[in-house]
């Protein structure tokens, strides 16, 4: 007898083939059995007529590390029907790293994800120092699976101290974090991560980034001894350093036999040749033997800001560049000033600032709640002011700390960027999970990809997408027997409506610890996620399975 | 990004470069920055990404406070003014 059947709905197997009418069945956590009709009892049965029923996505960019010592779920990954996650990118995880560096690593964590301090202090009890205890302290409550990246910064810190982020290391170093980087892998750790750009909070680059070359080669054979990941986060705001980056990243895939992957990789209309001579390098690459995976995310970027701190959003109005350079005191006068906000007002345009200003949303915060979410012109309007107006006035009424969002500013060209996801060489990632908690959602990508790119542009078919996000994940990454409905695979699988699923609107959700605030999107269209045989969320909530494990490698 | 290490992310032949065209572009981390297009002499471009520091540095160097104001002008003078 089957643990569980998925009967009747379109099987789309992760492998870019067919979908095709027929039933998955489920036992002892893997995956038994996949036909048109599947003879056998099971101990249930769940009617997937008329959905898609596809291994359960991978999301290989995140910064969950944190979250998931309190939250096994990732929440809200699982509900888009993501089944596995990779945490740790960037050079940072929360292991290895000794009970003195604890304070030092918070600030970097704080810095990246935005998380509030009590997340630190109250949380959760620091039990570990090595990675095998942190891998002790979540394997426990995990419900989604979990491929966790060591960071070659906590690495730094662990042998170097004080010194991890001042200067370059001795051989003797250098060998005690080959040590210190096998030990983590043998505990489970998927890769090393490593960044050239990311800072800590007080914009000091963090310790990876005084690495010479040589350390990271030598890092690097050790990954090769298991074949392991390397993840970077190149120089991606300049073309012609990325380029050397991908460059580099092959000569260590070759010589040293291991995968390699950066992130993140952005279309931009004002440099529109950016993704195409980043990608044309990396099929030169590929072609001579080297694996070097560029990350490109779904979905557009979005522009946040308030009037408590300059923006750049402002440059193209003059007279906004000039008051709101100004220090805060002079700040606040210089808007309260009648002339002064007319003028700023002209400059929005004759309009009133109707056009620049009238899609605004306002974000929460300090702004009252009956003004969150909804878009400056409704409120312009409402008071019986122009948009521009309306600006000034609502912030000012709030001490300047009202934030607003301008969606889609940025990699946001849904006939460029379709192609661009659908090539061989660019891996579907990304999506910073678990990461700029206050800032914006980063949750939802993989809706994003079905609803944007497959039912609305036509760029991937249904079985491509499937495909991007699911097996073609878990071969880059080494994951064993995942991201195929294929019988011995682990059973992760999620149920959708292909023609409904997509992310919800970003919206602020008050459950870090602290009653701390953090921006979210709920998923649409995923009905049931199964993770390891269990089901974990269906019919629009968690269940209480706690079945996700920390992946097995090849 | 400070402006001096954006800098550093331009080719040679900065002595010719000009500014092209200036942006404001969404950055990673949902920060609006500021993208510079330059044209080199011997016909090449590229591009810098500045933060919003740089970006507003980049603008008081260059005299400027508007991105159109940006355009034509020599990228060697406006970063020997930063």
């Amino acid at each position: 007898m089957f643990d569980l059947i998925i009967a009747g709905g379109t099987v789309v197997d992760g492998t870019g083939a067919k979908g095709f009418i027929g039933d998955v069945a489920v036992k002892d956590g893997r995956i038994a059995a996949v036909g048109e009709r599947l003879d056998g009892d099971a101990r249930r049965t769940i009617d997937a007529t008329g959905r898609v029923v596809a291994p359960g996505f991978i999301d290989p960019h995140t910064h969950f590390d944190v979250q998931l010592l309190w939250d096994g779920a990732a929440r809200p990954a699982l509900a888009h029907g993501i089944t596995a996650v990779v945490p740790g990118n960037c050079s940072l995880s929360l292991a290895p790293l000794r009970a003195k560096d604890r304070r030092a690593l918070v600030g970097m964590f704080q810095q990246i994800e935005e998380m509030p301090p009590e997340a630190f202090s109250e949380a959760f009890e620091w039990t570990w120092e090595d990675f095998a205890g942190y891998r002790e302290a979540i394997e426990p409550g995990l419900s989604i699976n979990v491929a966790p990246l060591v960071g070659h910064s906590v690495i730094r810190l662990w042998v170097m101290g004080e010194a991890a982020n001042q200067r370059a290391a001795t051989p003797d170093e250098v060998a005690a974090m080959q040590d210190l980087l096998r030990q983590s892998l043998d505990a489970g750790a998927v890769g090393l991560s490593t960044s050239f750009v990311d800072v800590d909070e007080n914009g000091r680059p963090v310790p990876s980034r005084f690495a010479d070359f040589s350390e990271l080669d030598a890092l690097s054979a050790v990954l090769g001894e298991q074949r392991r990941m390397l993840q970077i986060v190149p120089e991606f705001y300049a073309t012609d350093i990325t380029i050397a980056r991908v460059d580099q990243l092959a000569e260590l895939s070759l010589k040293h036999g291991i995968p390699t992957t950066f992130s993140p990789l952005f279309d931009n209309r004002l440099a529109p040749e950016n993704v195409s001579r980043v990608l044309t390098r990396v099929e030169e690459q590929f072609a001579r033997g080297a694996q070097v995976w560029p990350q490109m995310q779904t979905r557009p970027i979005d522009i946040s800001f308030s009037l408590l701190r300059p923006s750049l959003f402002f440059a193209r109005f003059p007279r906004w560049v000039r008051v709101l350079r100004l220090p805060l005191p002079e700040r606040i006068a210089a808007l309260k000033n009648a002339e002064i906000a007319d003028k700023m007002i002209e400059d929005a345009g004759p309009d009133g600032g109707m056009a620049a200003f009238g899609e605004l949303v306002v974000r929460a915060g300090e702004a009252p709640e009956h003004l969150v979410g909804r878009t400056l012109a409704e409120i312009a309007a409402e008071r019986g002011q122009s948009p521009a107006r309306a600006l000034i006035d609502v912030s000012l009424e709030h001490g300047l700390d009202v934030a607003f969002v301008a969606a889609s500013r940025g990699h946001d060209d849904t006939s460029r960027i379709g192609p661009m996801l659908a090539s061989p060489f660019v891996h579907i990632g990304a999506s910073d999970g678990g990461a700029h908690l206050a800032s914006f959602a980063t949750y939802g990508d993989t809706g994003y990809l079905f609803s944007e790119f497959v039912r609305g542009s036509g760029a991937l078919s249904l079985e491509q997408a499937v495909r991007k996000i699911t097996s073609d994940t878990a071969r880059i990454w080494g994951l064993k027997g995942r991201g195929e409905l294929k019988p011995g695979f682990a059973a992760d699988v999620v149920v959708f409506d292909p023609d409904t699923i997509a992310r919800g609107e970003e919206r602020p959700e008050f459950d870090m610890p602290g009653d701390g605030m953090r921006y979210v999107r709920d998923s649409s269209g995923v009905e049931t996620v199964v993770v390891n045989g269990e089901v974990a969320w269906e019919g629009g909530r968690y269940t209480d399975a706690k079945s996700g494990v920390i992946c097995p490698l090849n | 990004m400070s402006a001096a290490a954006a800098l550093s992310c331009s080719p040679t032949g900065l002595d010719d470069a000009v500014v092209e065209a200036a942006e404001v572009v969404a950055g990673h981390d949902g920060a609006a920055e500021l993208m510079v297009r330059l044209r080199h002499g011997n016909g090449a471009s590229s591009f810098v990404t500045l933060d919003p520091a740089a970006g507003f540095d980049l603008l008081r160097a260059a005299g400027a406070d508007n991105l159109a104001a940006l355009a034509g002008r020599p990228w060697r003078q406006i970063i020997r003014d930063l």
